[in-house]
This record gives structure tokens, sequence and C-alpha cells, in this order.
């Protein structure tokens, strides 16, 4: 008999198949239904923690992961998101869907576990582009901040500002990261803009001048972590400005630096990736116990042990509850940005930076 | 198919020869490819540490240019911005050192000062010297290039990263692959106020260093962390650049050992990857670099196909695979003759058994040679001269015996049995030929009174004697028998006459009529004889025998010691008497 089994489950599964196929093609759509098609990055939905919420709800993930967020658009544009149910994507991102009307409200009321979200995630309406016309679109779910990242040993007390990027005593110990849009967004920081994402014609020149004195403060300028860690060792860096994070903290800790890492209290950058619907859903009640499921402790902890991300129950290690995060936002012209910062980067002075 | 002894042994002989030739020409051809690998590798080696060598003096050229520059009496001035006459005459000063030296993309003088600002630019744009001035002369204190110089002892050089050069309005230059090499300008006082600076080509420092090598020879140059700067595929290069980073150590595995500085030079043959197709044989030098700089090593690398290192060992194994087909073939027909000169004497002493055994005369054997096929032609022919001698005894024997069952022990005369195929003989030949023969049936008179007064000896001795007295009378051509006891026939061929018989008769007569010596006894006997005639007395044997017997009884009725014709017509001859 034990050998006859393969053969009869293979059998029964064709049956089963042609049952499916041409007796009840209405439960086809009740079967569908079960399944839950997710488009997220690696690291967000690990294999065993998909597998408990198969159990638990008796349905089918079927995970699709990218990495970058114009393979994202092209994935969930291409077809109107008839592809997908649910995604990650960050508070940045989500607004190109907004507008192409790619996802749809979320129903706060089914996923309870909002309840043990952090108090800054807790209110999403303080969190820029997550709530639009009272619906809210995405729920918090995981997040990286750009803090300071400064030498022990040249600084008494952390760095409390950014302004200290600027500092004269540092002049030539501060290590920036190559990049038009995030450093535009800490010369506005620093002018005092509250809207650092979208700087208005009126305040190009200053923010240009501060990235030039910027400029004439720093040691250098790095693209990779890596590259910030050999830069940081060779130069006697006092000040960095983190664009990658906790990531870089746990590098140069490696490497045997005595460093320390503090949020500036402009707010520190900071991504933040959320889940959203898609228009074209077809289990919401699925799509919501998902997104329910991934705020328990255990998917909450794996981003933070297994990933090195912060999750939003529990506080980060880095981060005390009075930081201020300021939640990354689309900027106002991309290509602007990385223009004018090519040429401060390549040493104009102000006047030609700002040429047509 | 059953294979004779010749082919078996040529085809030994013949597979030992081929293979000893086929194994030695691969193990020749084995040891002289890797020789030929060995001597490549060592060449490739050594100009992959000429080759660094020439990188390390181009280098220096670079180094004693910027000495030059920098230690012109304008230079200090110049960076402290305080003559426009003394910039003048470093740009001019700068231009020349451009135009000599095409592979330059840029000289600069930047001050210490004014945040690292250019007092002195000279970019090279498509085919001419650009003076840049003014605002589009930039500030270059933030690259390490100027700070790190700075800190520099005067006459030492700073080499920077190689890199793709973005730095706006590098003519040029711009995203093109560049190395910057800068030394310090001091002032009369020793205080460092400014540096020079020179943007290298490399494509161009690299095509004019690839131009000195064999056309097939592939170019590397990696960074101290394995990234590509200078690859065959343009493509490869600079990978860190377009965030996809491409190692060397990824390509050649061997280089790991000088990343880590395990070793200062490898040699390694590559099969995989991009030289699937094409394996590659490569030499690597990993180069510290002795000068401050933002790299610490370098590692240099030359490829050449492996397909023409080995084609002088497929020449070669062309030869040897020539040679090897000769020697095969020579010894297949060595093979074939040392089988042909065993088998030979081996088939011709077969032939002779098989003659031998048909009857045939023995041919001539080898038995003259000194080797085994001597031995076995000797014995071989010992043993036929035996056969041959046991042969002719039985066949002596055989007559013997033969001529035993057809004589008569006693007399040695035919016995009946003989005589009665004589007989019959006869009669079938007289019968064709319509001629005439005599039978004479002859019985010893008064034998049984011999026999009982002299013995059995006396008897046969008188049989003896009868016996040899009646071959004496008769012809060659007639026959004489013993019919058994004291009875004897004669057989008389083709008489002429009835008077020819008689005549014989009668000297049968006489021929006993002289005594017989017996133990000096003289014995004394006659004969009664009885003669039948063919065709007259019958026509076939046993009625000739049967007339002839019956003559002979009337014969001894009429008183012994005589003869009678049979007659049919009963005129019997008158008896000749004692």
């Amino acid at each position: 008999m034990t050998d006859m089994a393969p053969v009869f489950s293979r059998f029964f599964r064709l049956v089963r198949g042609l049952v499916i196929a041409l007796i009840v093609p209405a439960s086809a759509s009740a079967l569908a239904q079960d399944k839950l098609r997710v488009l997220t990055w690696p690291g967000y939905a690990d294999p065993d923690l998909v597998k408990v919420f198969e159990q638990r709800t008796g349905s089918r993930v079927e995970v699709t992961f990218i990495d970058s967020d114009e393979v994202m658009w092209q994935k969930l544009s291409k077809n109107k998101a008839e592809d997908f149910d649910v995604f990650a994507v960050n508070t940045a991102e989500l607004q190109r869907y907004i507008q192409a009307g790619l996802v749809v409200p979320v129903n706060t009321g089914a996923i309870p576990n909002i309840a043990t979200q952090l108090p800054r995630f807790k209110d999403l309406r303080a969190i820029p582009g997550l709530v639009h016309d009272k619906k809210v679109f995405a729920i918090p779910y995981t997040y990286a901040e750009m803090g300071l990242i400064y030498d022990r040993k040249q600084f008494k007390e952390p760095p409390t500002s950014i302004r200290a990027l600027w500092d004269p005593r540092y002049r030539g110990k501060v290590l920036l990261y190559n990049g038009g849009t995030h450093n535009f967004s800490l010369a506005a920081q620093v002018l005092g803009d509250t809207t650092p994402f979208r700087i208005d014609s009126k305040e190009w020149p200053a923010a240009v001048e501060q990235l030039i004195s910027l400029r004439r403060n720093a040691q250098g300028f790095y693209s990779q972590p890596e590259e910030s860690v050999e830069m940081f060792k060779a130069g006697g860096t006092a000040l960095m400005f983190a664009n990658y994070g906790s990531q870089q903290v746990q590098l140069l800790k490696a490497a045997g630096l005595e460093i320390g890492y503090a949020m500036p209290k402009e707010g520190a950058l900071a991504w933040l990736d959320c889940w959203a619907i898609t228009r074209s859903n077809r289990n919401a009640k699925l799509a919501h116990a998902w997104i329910d499921y991934l705020l328990e402790p255990q998917p909450s902890n794996a981003l933070v042990t297994r990933q090195g991300l912060a999750n939003t129950t529990t506080e980060s290690q880095t981060l005390r509850h009075q930081d201020r995060l300021q939640w990354l936002e689309p900027v106002e012209d991309v290509e602007r940005r990385s223009m004018l910062w090519e040429r401060i980067l390549s040493g104009d002075r102000a006047k030609k930076v700002l040429a047509p | 198919m059953k294979l004779g002894i010749a082919v078996k042994l040529g085809l030994l002989l013949a597979t030992v020869g081929v293979l000893a030739s086929g194994v030695t020409g691969f193990y020749a051809y084995q040891a002289s490819r890797s020789l030929l690998v060995a001597s490549a590798k060592a060449e490739l080696l050594t100009t992959t540490k000429v080759l660094t060598r020439r990188i390390t003096l181009s280098r220096e050229e670079v180094s004693r240019n910027l000495q030059l520059l920098a230690g012109h009496p304008a230079a200090a001035s110049a960076a402290l911005g305080r003559s426009l006459a003394d910039e003048d005459q470093m740009g001019t000063l700068m231009e020349q050192v451009m135009l000599a030296n095409p592979s330059y993309f840029q000289v600069r003088l930047i001050s210490a000062s004014d945040n690292g600002l250019e007092r002195v630019r000279v970019d090279r744009a498509e085919d001419r010297m650009v003076r840049v001035r003014g605002d589009d002369l930039q500030e270059k204190g933030h690259f390490s290039y100027v700070s790190s110089t700075l800190k520099l002892a005067a006459g030492a050089t700073f080499l920077s990263r190689l890199v793709i050069n973005h730095e706006r309005g590098a003519h040029a230059g711009l995203d093109q692959p560049s190395v910057i090499l800068a030394t310090p300008i001091q002032d009369p006082q020793g205080k460092t106020v400014g540096v020079v600076v020179i943007n290298l080509d490399l494509n161009g420092v690299f095509a004019s260093l690839r131009a000195d090598l064999p056309k097939d020879y592939q170019l590397f140059l990696a960074n101290r962390n394995g990234d590509y700067v200078v690859h065959p595929d343009p493509s490869q290069a600079f990978g860190f650049d377009k965030g996809r980073r491409v190692f060397v150590q990824d390509e050649f595995e061997a280089t790991a050992a000088l990343m880590e500085g395990r070793a200062t030079s490898v040699v390694t043959e590559v099969q995989t990857g991009r030289y699937a197709n094409a394996p590659v044989v490569a030499a690597f030098v990993g180069r510290v670099i002795k000068i401050s700089s933002d790299e610490d090593r370098l590692i240099v690398g030359l490829a050449q196909p492996l397909a023409l290192v080995l084609e002088q060992a497929d020449r070669l194994g062309g030869v040897i695979l020539q040679l090897v087909i000769g020697l095969g073939v020579a010894s297949v027909l060595l093979a074939a003759i040392v089988a042909r000169a065993v088998t030979r004497p081996i088939n011709s002493m077969s032939t002779a058994v098989q003659r031998f055994a048909n009857g045939h005369q023995v041919a001539k054997l080898a038995i003259d040679r000194q080797d085994e096929i001597g031995v076995l032609a000797r014995s071989f022919d010992t043993m036929q001269n035996e056969i041959r001698q046991q042969l002719a005894a039985l066949h002596e024997n055989r007559l013997e015996l033969e001529h035993l069952a057809r004589h008569d022990a006693l007399t040695g005369l035919p016995n009946r049995r003989a005589f009665q195929e004589r007989l019959d003989h006869a009669v079938a030949r007289a019968q064709r030929s319509k001629q005439r023969f005599a039978l004479l049936f002859i019985d010893v008179d008064n034998f049984k009174t011999i026999n009982d007064r002299w013995g059995h000896d006396g008897g046969d001795a008188v049989l003896k004697i009868v016996a040899l007295r009646l071959n004496a009378t008769t012809r060659k051509a007639d026959a004489v028998a013993r019919m058994g006891g004291d009875e004897f026939v004669v057989l008389l061929d083709n008489p002429a006459h009835r008077e020819d018989i008689t005549a014989i008769a009668e000297k049968l007569l006489e021929s006993v009529r002289s005594p017989i010596l017996h133990n000096g006894q003289e014995l004394q006997v006659g004969f009664s004889i009885g003669i039948s005639q063919f065709p007259d007395d019958g026509r076939t044997a046993a009625e000739l025998m049967a007339r002839a017997d019956h003559a002979m009884y009337d014969a001894k009725a009429a008183g012994r010691n005589g003869f009678r014709f049979s007659s049919i017509k009963g005129t019997p001859s008158s008896p000749t008497p004692l």
C-alpha cells in the first residue's frame, strides 16, 4: 500500500484539479481568496514567520521580494496592482501609490495590535503622508534613522544638533554622505525649515551656502558604509552624518572605535516602511490579519534580532522616546538637488553652483 | 572466429608495441607540456613584475614633474595668490608639462588657504589646453589629495585612490578613470602653502603600457579591495562607481592571497566564468604602495590565453604523435615478421606431420636448428623414425601372417586355400582367353607306410623333398600347391598339347624316382597322378578338381606310380610302370 500512496495522492490531486476546474468553478475564487499575495523586502517576511500565519489562518501566503523602490513601482503599477494584495513601502514612496490610486485605506479597527505600537507610531497623523482625507493608507512597520556618530574622545557631551556638522572646531574632521537629497534636507533643517523636503525658490541660495560651508568643514564624503568606516579610521574623524544609521554604528564598533550615536534635536532624518493594501486585494480581512500579525512580538523582534532594524512596538536601543524623527518625504526636485550637489562637491563656489 | 597462433602472437606483439610507444609518447607529451606551461608562467610572472616596475617608474616620473613644479620659485607666491605674474608663469610651465605628457588630464596649483582654492589650473580639453580661470576655479580642500598632501613633508608624493573623476568642470578628465598625484609647495620659510596636483589618465597610462606588451596579453589592475580599475572588458572596471562591484578575487581566486598579504605574487590558471571558453594563464603581483596614499596596495595582473601557451606543446605533441604512429606501424610490422618466423617452422612441421599421417614421404625437418624449434624437430624426427620402423615390422609381420595363411608351413608351397584362388583365377582367365590348362592331382604313394616306419619326421622330410622336386620340375608359370596330407596339385598353364602334359607328368614321376635321404636311410616314394584339362574335363574349378581327383584314384587303382588322364571318352593313357 505504501508504494501506492504517491500514485494515489497524485491521482487525487488530479481529480481534485479536474473537479475544481470543471464542476465547481465558483469555489475557485473562494480558494483564491485564502491566498495572500505579498510584495516586500527581504527580511520582512521570513518563511518561518509566514508559516505561522498560514497555519493560524488556514491561508496560503505567496511572498515576492524586491530590492529597490523602482522594481516595486514597476511590479505594482504594471498591472494596476492586480498581482498583489499587500506590500511594504516607505512613507515617501507611498505618496505616488496613493496618487495613482493603487492603494486603498486601511481599516485600523481591523488591526488591534496597533494598540501595542509606540506612541510615535500610534499617532498616524503625526507621520506625514500616511493619512489623506482622514483615511489611513499604511501602517508603520519598521524604520531606520540617520543620526550623528561622534568620536567619544573629541566630544565631552554628545552633539545635540546637526549644527555640530558645521562647527569650525571640527573642520576637516566631519564625514558626510555623498548624496544631494539628504544633504539639502540637512541644510534646510539647519536653516530652521520645518519642511526640509520642500525647499522653496527663495531658500535655495541659503541652502547652497549652507552646503558649501558644510563642504569646507568636511573631511570627505562617503557612499558606502564600509567606506565611511575606512575614512573614519584614517582621518581622525570627530563627527559623521550616519546615512546608514545603526549599521554604521555596528561596523565602527566592530572596528574597535570608541564612538557614540546621537539624535539631533532638529529631528533625525528617518525612513519608515509601512504596510499598505492594494486596490485589487482579494481578501481584505486576510490582508488586515497579515498586518496585525506582523505587529505581534515574534515578527517584531525578528526585525531587530535578524535584520538589525527597529520595530514599532519596542523602543530602539539607540533612540530615546524624546528623540525626534523626521520621517522622509518625497523631495520637491530630486534632479535639482543632485545637480546642485555635484557642483558643490566639485568645489564650485556659490555663484557657480547657482548658475543655470 | 578462431585465431591462429600467428595472429594471436602478432596481435599481442603489435599491441605491446603500440601501447609502449603510445604510453611513452603520452608521458613525454605530458612532461613537456607541463614544462612549457611552467616556463610560460615564469615568463608571464617576470613580465608582470617588469610591468609593475614600469608602473612605479611612471609614477616616479610624475613625481619628478611634481617636484619640478613645486620647486619652482614662482610656485609658493602663486599658491598664496599674491602675484598674477607668478600664476601665469606657473600656468605656462604647467601647459608645457601637459604638452610633454599626453596622459595628464590636469595640472593644478592649489592653495592651502581659501578652502583649498585652485590658483592655477590647466585642463586638457579634446586636443587643446584650457587655462581655467576666475569663478571656474574650485575649492578642493575637502578632497584628500589636498588635505593629505598638505600634511606631507617637502618632496613627498601623495597618490589618490583610483577613481572615476566626477569633479564637475574637469574637461577631458570628467567621468574618466583617473589617479591623482600631488606634492606640497613650501614657501622659503618651509611652511606648506599649497599643493601641486597632476590628474593622470589611467586609460592613457595603461594604453601606453599595454602597447609594449604582446598583443594577446590581457592587462588587469585592481585596488586594495580587489575592485577592478583596469580590465580587458571595460564594463568590468570601476564596478564600485556603478554600484556593482567586480572583484579580481572573484575571477582569479588565487589573488585572495595577495589581498591578505600572504603572497606578493601568484600565478594561476583560470577556466571558469568568462574564461570558460578560452582558459587563461595569469600572473598577479601585489604592489604595496610605499608613498602616502589612500590606496595601500595595487594588484597588477597579466593574462595570456592558455591556448597560446599550449600551442608549442601542441606542436611538440604533433611530432610525438607522428613518432608514436611510426613506432606503432613498425611494431606491427615487426610483430608480423616475428609471428611468421616463429610459426613457419611450426607450420612446416605440422605439414610434415600431416603428410606423414597421410603416408607420404616425410618432409625435411629443421633438425639442424639449435633452438627450441630444432629440439622439437629432432624429437619429431626420432618419433617419426620409430614409427616408421615399427610400421615396417608390422608390415613384415602382416606379410608373414598372410604367407602363413596361404602357404603350407611344412613345405612352403601354397596351401589349398591359396591354390583354390589360383585355380579360380585360372578358370576365369582361361574362359576369357579361350586358353587351356591342366590340373595334375598328385598323391604320394604308400605315404602311410613311410609314416609308420620312419615316424612323422620321416614323413615330413619326404613331403619337403617332394615339394622341392615338384617345384624344380615345373615351369615358373605353373603352380604347385600342397592340398594337405600327401596330396599335391600342379596347375600347368596353357600346355600346347596333351603330349606336353604327358611329358611333364613323366618328368614329375621321374623326379621322385631318385631316393630321398633321411637320417642316413634312403627312402623310396612314388606318385599317383590324376590329370584333368580345361575345358575338356570341366569348366569349373570344382569339376576340374573332382575329375583330376578321380583320375588320380584311377591311376592308384591301376597300380600306382603312374598317371592317368581323366577321360570322358574313357581312353586312359597307359600307366608308366615302375
